[in-house]
């Protein structure tokens, strides 16, 4: 397969939302601007299970999943996702989830130890933009590159 | 997949419907004795035709929790504290999408947690009897809300508990809620749903259907709403349904959102008629903002306000309310009536005033229906006169579509934007077979938005959609 060299610098992102989830409109407007970014994205859309995300990831080598979710689900859908990827080989991949993750207004602190808990690398409030989240990434991945553990 | 489903073949799929999960073997006919004793307590449609002939805007809020004592609490609070004239009885997820499993397992952690780990009530799950006892521990009328491509064991139970209004349909619950359903597919099971009103209707229990009309809840163009409910209208009359609501979601341009209710209002009767349905009511539903919400109370309450207001003026039968807590999930009970209690006030205060440039809301209306018309027609072209065939081959071709759409079933191809008073126009037309001079208007109307523009045009889009948030954005929780 051939390989965008920009692409290959900047990684490769799989993306979707989680669950019974059908939320869409976050998640094309994520997608776009990793896109516009110059990041490679595999957009799995929406109803998106852990073994699609998984998958999906292994056969694209991706450096990490971009995991949306609105519906207040997104705890139950995303326990054992960490898990998961080290028994299939996944140790490093990174895991951000971000959107409405909890149900109803919980303090924000509490909702995003819960699923740092879980392994999940970067967890985001609602309304984040995704410049925020790209910025984090950029970070998180040059450090792996350098070799440098968490 | 044309006319009334036959009854035989009807009663064999019901068996088979109820056969998937334990709780379908309490559906019995029990339900007609059972209506027919609670008298017009929880008749959805009596609500909605008294509402009508006088005038009134109803308010309805959304909610739903796991468990039965859950769900009476919120309920009664929504309606004593809140003011709520309609109740709803909102599903959860997983039920929406079949998985009862899942919603068991959820279920039973939220028993013994005595918490709410499902986004609404499992009405499967719970079953005949336990739905019921929600039912009956309110006055007011209770629909039941969900988001199910196929519904068929969802509204088998809720009959039998007495339910007596449903919302959904073929296109409106699968396009904006699942991805590789297909159309053919998802209107046969709501002909099923519909069929299965119409069997309630006959034997005396009216079942209200309400066509979701907010969609994909994002900058739908009027036109695109009014042709999917005009098509929902007409497949649920085909199968005998006699209370039909109708539904349009707030853009936020006050008079392209009245036109859209009037428009609803003078297509719809006038295709049942066409098609020789009669005797079918038609109410309309008017769904606040459906959008990205504010985070803030002072915004979030200003929106919730307009869109009340923007129904009131629009004599929508009723109108579907937001809460504070839109922005951040699920709302407390609290947060809830409050969004009541600012929609009642709106409500009230515009109950006899009509403030509006009644000039310019009956230009917009005019497009409005000439654009749906356009789609309807060509579609029942494209179907030889077959309803569903009508449907699934018109988002086949593209000459209805839906923008921001999760499915693989509609093309995608439209794309809408503001002009530069907030109403919704076409950036792309896509395949919609407008007539020349619609194009030449919304050409008109974009262009001028897009004046002295430099850059890509879909980051308006985007500014679009955040229409209503705060202007400087808000503090973001850090991020660790």
């Amino acid at each position: 397969m051939e390989q965008n060299p920009l692409e290959e610098r900047k990684g490769r992102i799989v993306t979707g939302v989680i669950g019974a989830d059908v939320h869409v409109v976050g998640n094309r407007l994520l997608a776009a601007a990793l896109e516009r970014a110059g990041f490679k994205v595999i957009n799995l859309g929406v109803l998106v299970s852990q073994e699609e995300f998984i998958n999906a990831a292994i056969e694209s080598s991706a450096d990490a999943i971009f995991i949306s979710s609105l519906y207040g689900h997104a705890e139950l859908d995303c326990q054992g996702l960490r898990e998961k990827c080290i028994e299939v080989g996944l140790e490093d991949i990174l895991i951000y989830v971000g959107g409405n993750i909890a149900l109803g207004k919980q303090p924000w602190p509490e909702v995003q130890q819960r699923f740092l808990d879980m392994g999940i690398d970067r967890v985001f409030p609602p309304r984040t933009p995704p410049r925020v989240g790209m910025d984090l990434l950029e970070k998180d991945l040059a450090e792996r590159r350098r070799g440098g553990a968490e | 997949m044309a006319s009334m489903i036959e009854a035989e073949r009807f009663q064999a799929a019901r068996k088979e419907v109820l056969s998937v999960w334990s709780t379908g073997r309490d559906v019995t006919e029990s339900a007609f004795a059972y209506c027919e004793q609670r008298g017009d307590t929880g008749k959805f449609d009596l609500r909605l035709r008294a509402a009508k002939a006088a005038g009134k805007t109803l308010l309805q809020p959304r909610g739903g929790v796991p468990l039965v004592e859950q769900q009476i609490e919120l309920l009664r609070h929504l309606e004593t504290v809140g003011t709520a004239d309609l109740l709803p009885l909102t599903v959860d997820s997983y039920t929406r999408q079949n998985r009862y499993e899942e919603a068991q397992r959820y279920l039973e952690r939220s028993r013994e947690a005595n918490a709410a780990l499902l986004n609404g009530f499992p009405v499967v799950n719970q079953g005949v009897a336990n739905s019921r006892a929600v039912l009956e521990a309110v006055s007011a009328p209770v629909q039941i809300r969900h988001g199910s491509p196929d519904a068929r064991l969802l509204a088998e139970i809720s009959f039998a508990a007495g339910y007596t209004s449903f919302e959904g349909g073929g296109i409106t619950y699968n396009l904006p809620y699942s991805a590789r359903v297909s159309l053919e597919r998802s209107i046969r099971d709501w002909q099923y749903v519909d069929r299965l009103s119409g069997y309630y209707t006959e034997r005396g229990v009216t079942i209200n259907r309400e066509s979701y009309g907010a969609l994909t809840g994002i900058l739908v163009p009027p036109a695109i709403a009014v042709a999917i409910s005009v098509f929902e209208a007409l497949l649920a009359a085909e199968q005998g349904v006699k209370s039909m609501t109708v539904g349009y979601g707030q853009n936020g341009a006050i008079v392209q959102d009245v036109a859209a209710i009037q428009a609803l209002e003078a297509l719809t009767p006038l295709y049942l008629s066409r098609f020789g349905f009669v005797g079918v009511d038609v109410t309309t539903a008017f769904h606040e903002w459906m959008g990205p919400f504010p985070m803030t109370d002072g915004r979030a309450f200003g929106l919730i306000g307009l869109g009340a207001l923007t129904a009131a003026l629009a004599k929508a039968t009723k109108v579907i309310t937001k809460t504070p807590h839109e922005a951040y999930g699920v709302p407390t009970k609290e947060a809830n009536a409050q969004g009541l209690l600012c929609s009642r006030l709106m409500a009230d205060a515009l109950a006899h005033q009509y403030p509006l440039d009644a000039r310019a809301v009956a230009e917009e209306r005019g497009w409005i229906v000439r654009e749906a018309s356009t789609m309807i027609e060509k579609a029942l072209e494209l179907g030889d006169g077959d309803l569903a065939l009508s449907v699934v081959r018109a988002f086949e071709a593209g000459v209805m579509d839906l923008p921001f759409c999760p499915s693989v079933y509609a093309q995608n191809k439209v794309m809408p934007i503001r002009d530069r008073r907030g109403a919704v126009r076409y950036l792309d037309i896509g395949n919609l077979p407008f007539d020349r001079e619609t194009v030449a208007r919304n050409q008109q109307l974009v262009s001028e938005r897009l004046d002295g523009l430099s850059g890509d045009p879909l980051e308006l889009v985007e500014k679009d959609i955040n229409f209503f948030l705060e202007a400087d954005g808000i503090p973001v929780p850090e991020v660790r």
